[in-house]
């Protein structure tokens, strides 16, 4: 029985273990809590906004909706990717805000205990520091936890912090 | 609550409304025992279930009232002002005692025994049949009870909206034809799902499910409209009141209550409307001395109108009071800072009313300080707009003012051109679509013309604006603007004209509204999105907004007609067009509003004539050249006419009918030459040194019996 992956004999209390769906933007992975996940749609046509802050990715209808979505890669200050994206709907459920998170590509399920997450470091900048929420310690490297409230976009409106790079001149007028 | 009292309450709720009306017009109607039949029935329908219900106080109250009221339609009483008052007072504490049933299950204790001071006052107008009541007598009385209904309300104020909001009566009749409709689409697809895309009946089909989604959409619109009547409703009570505590004497009138609205737009509109309407009373109209003085009948007048008006829906409130002085706007503005004292100077009349829809014109000092209107104008205006819809205002002082609130006839559903700019597809409403100009590639360099870092565009010897969309919004101007010239669409709205200048056109769509997050909201530009047919999304551009971003002032009613005046003393601008083979024809170009294709099988026919629906109206067609009986032969497949959209401002408002044209020729001025003699409406001009027939006075052919009966 010793056989089973290292991951699974440190999870000894069902209350201590967390699925969490991996997903991946640039060469980092990040991972977000499965029940916070509604929906993983996959790739789509992205309609953008002209106009809107950079972070967001654009449009897509879903379920007789306009679903507003959020550019994971534009948050992390990296360049965009227009051919491969993948577009998951997350809700808040304090807010009923429904929203989407464009990320370069999406793993699977994992199951990790929380013992494994371990909070921000101190030396962390201002940015990832809202967007991160810890980390996994996986034995293939570190998952970055997410916070799907603090991806919200009017919560990310709010903050400011994500607007000097927006769209040139235009937006920072605003 | 169980159902049976929930019921009871939206009843009476609705009977007391009723009630509320009949009173009202009790007081200016005194002999007609058909209303006093009514109030009766209201009261007498409440007494009877509420026995039933086991509510005694309620019971008991109405009991009394019902006594009164038996009283009045014997005869045994004459209509007076306190006798009003008195039953308007039974009317609230009626209300009052439902608010606290709905709210609470139960109708209050009786330990207080706030009714009995109302009971007295009923009996005691009951008791003082044959003698006058004394004013003063029921004034303390009515006091009293004001006071001892006016102290539950406050605590039942925030759910009383909700039961008779949230509910709507539905004529059973739509909702049979509803399920039919879902049944039939239920049919439908699965008929689809049987056949597969690659049968030989899928077009058919796919038509009949077109037509089955366009039937059930119009039926779920009609069970969401409500006669604009309801919302009137109360308002005779509450100008009655107001009046009486302002000291002033209005009366109000109402038409086109039947104007149906969206439910969801009539209750947004509910609270701006009012405020409109207690602004008229309490600052538009004067008291009656001041009144007479200024050589006005003492008693003065708000009239309320809602009727439609291209594809939207207008409701008035008109009064005849003092009206809006500018000085003084202009005056209050500077002084709160809104304007600089150079800007006010240099102010036009219509811009300086547009001042007290600024938010911060108005404060509480102002209902003191300046006796013109204002009082919370940005807020009616705001609330106005959310819904999409817009406020006018037009005032002349001594004569009184109008105050225009305009409203989409539904929130969901609207006419748009589907257009592309840098890649993208963008919604225009159609309703600010005024026409599309389109610039072929050799005419490019010509067609802009530049002054200063402005960009101008001669549409019609006038210079217009022009806003490239691709750069205004910071697209990529895309490569295939090279290839074919420009599109530019003339768009008005809230009095700014402009050419939008877009890479595109591709169909027009009735498009579905879909409401975007509030951080795209923020951008300011686009009021919603929509899914167009071929599945992918296109932003619906705010017009208005557009114009704003891009510097586009609004442009003087005043200066535009001035300058229409001076062309047509010299020459009139027409619209030239082929109708009977080889020959001339034209029309005035202010009478035309649209130059619409339209697939011929679209065009219907009744009695004998063609008709078009037309954005919801039934337009009469005049073929003059037989257009209609040469293309029906041809029988081919997608063959579309071009029907000129025309309207003349008649007796009855305005009046629109189609005429059915070979081919659009050209714009352009002409002299007049000769009159035609025998056909009266004909006039015959030169236009380009061609001879050319033109149309008089097309208008009055179409008989009004024809808009009735659509």
């Amino acid at each position: 029985m010793r056989i089973v992956g290292h991951d699974e004999v440190e999870i000894q209390d069902e209350n201590d273990a967390v699925s969490l769906c991996s997903m991946f933007a640039g060469d980092e992975s990040f991972g977000i809590d499965t029940k916070k996940i509604r929906e993983v749609l996959g790739k789509r046509d992205l309609q953008r906004v002209p106009m809107a802050p950079v972070y967001i990715g654009g449009v897509v209808p879903y379920r007789g909706e306009v679903l507003t979505t959020v550019n994971f890669r534009a948050l992390l200050g990296k360049g965009e990717l227009a051919e491969v994206n993948c577009v998951l709907v997350l809700e808040d459920e304090e807010s009923g805000e429904r929203f989407g998170l464009v990320v370069d590509a999406v793993g699977g399920v994992v199951t990790v205990s929380r013992k494994m997450l371990e909070a921000n470091p101190c030396t962390l900048e201002a940015r990832a520091k809202w967007l991160f929420d810890g980390a996994y310690k996986m034995q293939t490297g570190l998952m970055v936890q997410l916070d799907p409230q603090k991806l919200r976009p009017s919560r990310l409106a709010e903050t400011g912090l994500f607007k000097e790079r927006a769209n040139g001149e235009q937006a920072c007028e605003r | 609550m169980d159902d049976l009292t929930k019921e009871f309450i939206a009843e009476s709720q609705e009977g007391l409304d009723r009630m509320e009306r009949c009173l009202t017009e009790l007081e200016t109607r005194p002999g007609d025992s058909d209303l006093v039949g009514e109030i009766f029935r209201a009261v007498h329908t409440i007494k009877g279930t509420t026995g039933f219900l086991g509510f005694d106080r309620l019971e008991k109250l109405a009991h009394a009232g019902e006594h009164l009221l038996g009283s009045l339609r014997d005869g045994k009483l004459a209509v007076t002002s306190g006798l009003i008052s008195g039953l308007l007072h039974l009317l609230d504490g009626l209300r009052a005692i439902l608010m606290l049933i709905e709210e609470t299950g139960v109708e209050g204790q009786r330990i207080d025994d706030e009714d009995s001071a109302l009971i007295a006052e009923l009996a005691a107008l009951n008791g003082a049949a044959a003698l006058a009541v004394t004013d003063s007598a029921s004034d303390v009385s009515g006091r009293a009870i004001q006071q001892a209904v006016a102290s539950p309300a406050p605590v039942v104020m925030g759910p009383a909206a909700g039961l008779s909001d949230k509910t709507l009566r539905i004529d059973v009749e739509v909702l049979n034809r509803m399920m039919n409709l879902v049944g039939e689409l239920v049919l439908t697809r699965n008929q689809m799902l049987q056949s597969g895309v690659e049968a030989t009946n899928f077009p058919e089909l796919a038509r009949r499910l077109d037509s089955v989604t366009a039937d059930l959409r119009e039926t779920v619109m009609q069970a969401r409209m409500q006669p604009v009547g309801n919302l009137f409703g109360k308002f005779p009570r509450m100008v009655r009141d107001l009046a009486q505590t302002c000291g002033r004497n209005v009366r109000i009138e109402f038409s086109g209550q039947e104007t149906g609205l969206d439910k969801s737009l009539l209750e947004a509109i509910k609270d701006p409307l009012t405020h409109a309407v207690r602004n008229a009373v309490d600052h538009g109209i004067e008291s009656p001395a001041v009144r007479v003085m200024a050589g006005k009948p003492a008693e003065g007048c708000v009239r309320l109108r809602a009727f439609h008006q291209s594809g939207s829906v207008v409701i008035e409130v008109a009064d005849d009071g003092a009206g809006i002085g500018i000085e003084r706007v202009l005056a209050k503005a500077v002084e709160r800072g809104l304007v600089t004292a150079e800007q006010a100077a240099g102010m036009s009349e219509r811009e300086a009313l547009q001042l007290i829809f600024l938010p911060g014109f108005s404060t509480a000092a102002a209902v003191t300080t300046v006796s013109g209107r204002g009082v919370g104008m940005d807020v009616v205006r705001a609330n106005v707009e959310k819904v999409g819809g817009s406020v006018e205002v037009e005032s002349k002082v001594g004569v009184g003012t109008t105050l225009r609130l305009r409203v989409p006839l539904t929130l969901a559903i609207v006419p748009a051109l589907v257009v592309r700019s840098g890649g993208q597809s963008f919604a225009l409403p159609q309703s600010a679509l005024v026409e599309l100009v389109y610039v072929p590639k050799r005419d490019e360099e010509k067609a802009v013309e530049r002054m200063g870092t402005a960009e101008l565009y001669r549409l019609r010897e006038r210079l217009l604006p022009v806003v490239w969309l691709d750069r205004l919004l910071g697209l990529e101007t895309g490569g295939a603007e090279e290839a074919h010239g420009f599109y530019m669409a003339v768009l008005e709205a809230e009095g700014c004209r402009y050419g939008l200048v877009v890479d595109d056109l591709l169909a027009p769509e009735e498009i579905v509204v879909k409401p975007l997050s509030a951080v795209l909201r923020e951008i300011g530009l686009f009021s919603g999105a929509t899914v167009l047919g071929s599945g992918m999304l296109a932003l619906i551009l705010d017009v208005g907004a557009t114009a704003a971003r891009a510097g586009v002032k609004p442009v003087e009613e005043e200066v535009v007609e001035a300058v229409g005046e001076k062309i047509e003393e010299s020459e009139i601008s027409l619209l030239v067009f082929e109708d009977r083979v080889r020959e001339r024809t034209a029309l005035p170009l202010d009478v035309v509003e649209r130059i619409e294709s339209v697939p011929l099988e679209q065009i219907e026919y009744a009695g004998g004539r063609a008709l078009l629906q037309y954005r919801g109206e039934l337009l009469p067609l005049s073929d003059d050249g037989n257009v209609l009986a040469e293309l029906e032969q041809e029988r081919g497949e997608d063959i579309s006419v071009t029907v000129l959209i025309c309207g003349t401002k008649g007796a009855e408002g305005l009046q629109r009918r189609g005429m059915i044209v070979r081919r659009v020729l050209d714009v352009s001025g002409g002299t007049l030459i000769d009159k035609d003699a025998e056909e009266g409406e004909m006039e015959l001009a030169l236009v380009k040194e061609k001879l050319t027939m033109i149309h008089r006075e097309f208008s009055v052919k179409a008989a009004p019996a024809w808009k009735e009966v659509a």
